[in-house]
């Protein structure tokens, strides 16, 4: 299966410069994700995950180097074209869902068809499409207030696969959940990879999510190192605990 | 400083003004680390701090300006019970323009055998009479305008000091300069910029309400800073000697107003009793038989010159309430806002031991804070402002308004009265934050 | 002096650069909003004024303050101009005595007549037969005594008086009628004809509504039967009291060696738009006697100046009074836009730009604006036909006490919806800018 790939990272990197100082974040990253991969991404804080999905989700230019998604050098476009390009080709899923609580599930999973040429029926018949495969059709006219963490977090998934995008970026999609809500989550996430054959980057810390990636890398110190052997290595442990220090005790819902 | 207790209204506003001031300073002393955490928590947003006070400092100039306006005419028109002035003009009709003899019948000189009145009741210091002669210095009638306009008080210049208000204390130099120089003339400094003349230059002035009488005249003081900025005063006997002039030259046939050119006669009585008794003789003198005058007050004689403002006085009033209003809504808006985001904070320092009411003058007191401190700043500053320029550019009739050292007290007492007012009910709820609620909508 | 000049005009410089900055801005947004482009929805913005129902109150509130108090300034302005208009005939031109603009301070002779005009305006006066269409007119502020119906003690007021040589010429050309049951008085007896307001004030000193014809009014030294009262005009002269010429002159000070005088002579013209024209003639073609025309329009209009100083002053008024209301929204949509980065964020990551953004938050504010405006424009036109009493004055001096009516017409509405608009958007384009201006995955971690 020749797939193009759909990430195309190429000798990137990314500083900044703060006063006289100049940090380097990324150092000579190279990286390319396949078409229909479930990738996943680990590191400790501070290691340069955000920027790196910054220069991804084509928020942010590399100082050096190129990023291509799909057929779109995304790190030479414009920022209006990059805003066009995003709705179509990137759903992003957060930890928090990060749902506008004054909309319905309905109007959240609408927003980014707004700002596609569509008519008021396609863009219905894509809603509902979308909250079907989540499994949310009951819940169509509830606000986030109204819903589970667990159903939140479907809702942010049909909004992210509702403009039918080249890219799926889930950053710690189940960090908020309970186990029994995380696992739906995952599997949720890898129907979406076998049956519509979508493209996955998983950032997260948490060692059962990565589990469900086909090729997991860490990004260590602006450089991508293949993964360790098991995940529930002490090491790993170890970067979880360090990672978040200030979130304590995880919550578990039962 | 004496109408601070005289003017209840301005009691009140020193009580609102200072025991919050008092107390506030008594707080700070016995609790320095609260009051640094209020300093703190302004510095912290302190872009809203920033937009609250200036808005406030806008609404208290707004309010100060308008307070002066009010202040001033209710000075004017309220009814003095010792020493004030009584005003002698035509009877019927508008302007009053009597003959120069009725002067002479009211006269307290010691050299005036035709003085109608007990000297015991009008002094030679309690009596002037006033002319009105306006002019330009342009000879062009096309040419003229406000600019090149000169407006006089003809009048005695011994009578300046004892009878014009606020000349009292003027410097009797220039009195005597007044009296020496009969072509002279006092004048303020805005009527002398607007003429472009100083102290010392001569020039000339063609009549406009005395046509064909035109002077010369010569600048020998400069009236102090206040509500004569625009006008002038000149001797009486260079205008009567004009007149004199005027008739020689037209074969004995004098000016047409000649005779009309006395406009008000002023004489100041002790007390209510002397005014009456004074005001029943002058009104029923039959020397005036022919042109009939009436006696009056000098504040009931403004206050029916005002009498057409009533209405406008009243949406002025209306004005200040609705300022007092938008500085509450503005403090509470920025309150109520600042106290939601910080709730989860509030109730940390519950539990970590703070008191109910001390959360409460937290809150109260950095609403407070910044509402004292804008007031007063801006009442100062519009003081100094516009008593810099000859007080408020509000034309109504000839009146100034130089705005009252007490407006530093309006502002305080705004300042604090409105902040209170706003920030009561956010105060409240920050006080009664329960600690769980709180928590378990952040966890 | 100088420099605190030079201080406020840099400071007014600036201002005037942000509102119009604001007004592009907002006219652009409002574009954007109206056309079928992709946009963050409305309801996304309406719904969180709802949420935050007190804040967007009390923000409201500020506004609904300040263009009542504008909506009520304007309308008591509005109300002296439509007085001040209503009481110049188009055909009439005024004669006053040369250099007065102002009858109060005007001097006539009592030889002024249709002949002492130039020959060519002669021809160009109206006339029923030989009778000219022209009165002469004594204009007076009258000292009146009375007693105050509430205190019972001696009060004094002041009276405008007009004596005229024909009253029924007079009510012709000043567009005047009767009320039923009165009569013009014939001029042989101490009589007076009351303008409507007049009536209504001294009528509160006989204890009724308004003075009736039959009743006697004190007017100087003697009293004077009134013989009519004026129906309702809209005009300056409701305010006044009529009389005979001779006895206004003898009562009260117009009588001179050389004769009694006048303020002013009325004429009206045959063609109401050859008026100007010929008061420009009558100016050019100097007679003996030294006299001025002007408009009888053109003369009301000078008469009003203070008004625009008025109006001057309650725009000056409102703006500084919008200032709290512009800071207080200021302050809310950059607490609201602080709270919500997180949605800022992610509207941005779904690919809404910087400019879709800034329109809705700007949006919003326009509402806040809105909301409250309308309802102070509301209660604000709710004063309309109020009465009010004021002084029209041409700035120089002298001035007519006017009673009037509260007006609130398109000019002032649309002063009111300019304001709120300029409020609005004021207010939110800063906020707004700011919230351009997020880093969206940085708000999100």
């Amino acid at each position: 299966m020749a797939s193009n790939p759909i990430v195309r990272v190429r000798g990137v990197h990314k500083y900044f410069t703060r006063g006289s100082e100049q940090i380097d974040v990324l150092n000579n990253l190279n990286l390319e994700v396949p078409e229909g991969e479930f990738f996943g991404l680990m590191g400790p804080s501070g290691s340069g995950k955000t920027t790196l999905l910054n220069l991804i989700a084509g928020l942010d230019k590399p100082s050096e180097g190129e990023v291509w998604i799909g057929e779109s050098l995304v790190s030479r476009m414009t920022e209006s074209e990059l805003a066009r390009w995003r709705t179509r080709s990137i759903g992003f899923i957060f930890q928090f869902y990060h749902l506008l609580p004054v909309l319905t599930a309905y109007e959240n999973v609408e927003l980014p068809l707004l700002l596609l040429p569509l008519s008021s029926t396609e863009r219905r018949r894509q809603v509902l499409t979308a909250l079907d495969l989540v499994g949310l059709s009951d819940r169509l006219h509830h606000r986030p207030g109204q819903l589970s963490g667990g159903q939140q977090q479907r809702v942010g998934i049909a909004r992210a696969i509702v403009t039918d995008p080249i890219l799926i970026v889930a950053d710690e999609p189940t960090g908020d959940l309970d186990a029994r809500s995380a696992e739906e989550i995952l599997n949720l996430l890898g129907e979406l990879q076998k049956s519509l054959q979508k493209t996955i980057i998983l950032v997260t810390h948490d060692p059962r999510a990565a589990q469900r990636a086909q090729r997991i890398l860490h990004l260590e110190k602006g450089q991508l190192v293949e993964s360790q052997a098991a995940p529930e290595s002490a090491t790993a442990i170890r970067d979880l605990v360090a990672a978040r220090p200030s979130e304590g005790i995880q919550k578990d819902r039962r | 400083m004496t109408e601070l207790f005289t003017n209840p209204l301005l009691l009140l506003c020193a009580v609102i003004a200072f025991v919050p001031l008092l107390a506030g300073i008594v707080l700070i002393a016995l609790f320095p680390k609260l009051f640094l955490l209020v300093v703190k928590n302004l510095r912290r947003n302190l872009l809203r701090t920033v937009l609250t006070t200036v808005a406030i400092m806008f609404l208290v100039f707004m309010v100060t300006v308008i307070l002066t306006v009010v202040y001033t005419l209710d000075l004017f028109t309220t009814e003095k019970s010792k020493d004030f002035k009584l005003i002698v003009m035509e009877r019927w009709q508008l302007p009053s323009q009597m003959p120069p003899t009725h002067a002479k019948y009211l006269d307290p000189d010691p050299k005036n055998s035709q003085f109608l009145l007990d000297r015991k009741d009008v002094t030679p210091n309690d009596f002037m009479s006033w002319s009105f002669y306006a002019g330009s210095t342009e000879p062009d009638p096309k040419k003229r305008n406000l600019n090149n306009l000169a407006f006089f008080f003809v009048m005695n210049p011994h009578h300046i000091r004892p009878m014009m208000d606020d000349l009292g204390d003027l410097d009797p130099k220039l009195v005597e300069a007044l009296v020496q120089t009969r072509r002279g003339c006092l004048m303020g400094r805005e009527r002398m910029e607007a003429l472009d003349k100083k102290v010392g230059e001569r020039f000339s002035v063609y009549g406009l309400n005395y046509k064909d009488i035109d002077l010369e005249f010569e600048i020998v003081g400069q009236l102090p800073e206040g509500r004569y900025n625009k006008n002038a005063i000149m001797n009486e006997d260079y205008f009567t000697q004009a007149m004199n002039k005027y008739a020689l030259k037209n074969n004995g046939k004098k000016h047409p107003l000649d005779m009309k050119r006395l406009n008000l006669i002023w004489l100041r009585v002790p007390d209510d009793a002397t005014y009456k008794r004074v005001a029943a003789k002058v009104e029923s003198a039959s020397v005036f038989a022919d042109l009939p005058v009436k006696c009056e007050t000098a504040s009931s004689a403004s206050s029916r010159f005002l009498e057409p403002f009533r209405d406008l006085l009243r949406i002025m009033k209306w004005l200040v309430v609705a300022i007092l209003i938008s500085m509450s809504l503005v403090v509470a808006n920025a309150i109520s806002i600042s106290v939601r985001e910080r709730q989860t904070e509030m109730a940390v320092l519950k539990v970590v031991g703070y008191q109910p009411r001390q959360i409460l003058a937290m809150v109260l007191g950095e609403s407070m804070l910044v509402g004292g401190t804008s007031g007063l700043l801006a009442s100062t500053l519009t003081f100094w402002l516009f008593n810099s320029i000859g007080g408020i550019p509000f034309p109504l009739l000839w009146f100034a308004f130089f705005v009252p050292w007490h407006a530093l007290i309006w502002g305080l007492a705004i300042g604090f009265g409105t902040s209170l007012l706003g920030s009561i009910l956010p105060a409240w709820s920050a006080r009664s934050v329960k600690v769980s609620e709180v928590f378990a909508k952040v966890a | 002096m100088k420099l605190l000049f030079y201080l406020f005009l840099v400071v007014a410089l600036l201002v005037g650069l942000i509102v119009m900055a604001a007004l592009l801005t907002g006219l652009a947004a409002i574009v954007h909003l109206l056309l079928p482009v992709a946009k963050v929805p409305l309801r996304y913005n309406l719904r969180n004024l709802q949420v935050r129902w007190k804040t967007t109150a009390i923000t409201a509130l500020a506004f609904t303050v300040v263009i009542f108090l504008l909506t009520w300034m304007l309308a008591f302005v509005q109300g002296m101009n439509h007085l001040v208009k209503n009481s110049g005939h188009p055909g009439n031109i005024i004669v006053l005595a040369a250099g007065s603009n102002d009858e109060t301070y005007s001097n006539l002779p009592a030889s002024v007549d249709v002949r002492l005009l130039p020959k060519n305006v002669q021809e160009m006066v109206l006339k029923d037969g030989d009778n000219f269409w022209a009165v002469r007119e004594v204009y007076v502020v009258v000292n009146q005594e009375f007693i105050h119906p509430k205190t019972k003690e001696l009060d004094r007021r002041f009276v405008q008086m007009r004596g005229v040589d024909d009253v029924k010429m007079a009510a012709r050309l000043h567009g005047l009628e009767l009320q039923p049951g009165g009569q013009w008085f014939s001029g042989k007896t101490y009589e007076v004809v009351l303008g409507a307001s007049v009536a209504k004030k001294f009528g509160a000193d006989l204890g009724k509504d308004a003075v009736e014809p039959g009743d006697e009014v004190q007017l100087g030294s003697r009293k004077w039967r009134v013989s009519g009262v004026m129906k309702a005009s809209g005009s300056t002269f409701a305010n006044e009291v009529w009389a005979r010429d001779i006895h206004v002159q003898e009562s009260f000070g117009r009588k001179t060696e050389t004769g009694p005088s006048y303020s002013s002579y009325v004429v009206r013209i045959k063609d109401p738009s050859l008026a100007d024209k010929a008061s420009d003639l009558v100016d050019q073609e100097r007679t003996t006697e030294a006299i001025t025309a002007m408009t009888e329009k053109k003369y009301y209009e000078n008469l009003s100046q203070t008004n625009l100083q008025f109006m001057v002053a309650a725009i000056i008024v409102a703006i500084m009074m919008s200032i709290g209301g512009v800071l207080s929204v200021m302050n809310t949509m950059f607490a609201a836009i602080s709270q919500r980065s997180k949605d800022i964020a992610v509207l941005r990551l779904l690919g809404y730009g910087r400019w879709q953004i800034l329109a809705s938050f700007l949006m919003e504010s326009l509402v806040i604006a809105l909301v409250g405006g309308l309802l102070g424009l509301a209660l604000g036109s709710l004063l309309n036909g109020l009465t009010a009493t004021s002084v029209v004055a041409s700035g120089t001096g002298g001035g007519k006490s006017i009673v009037f009516a509260l007006v609130v017409d398109q000019l002032v509405v649309f002063a009111g919806l300019a304001l709120i608009v300029v409020m609005g958007l004021v207010g939110g384009l800063i906020p707004s800018l700011s919230a351009m201006r997020l880093r969206p995955l940085e708000s999100l971690r």
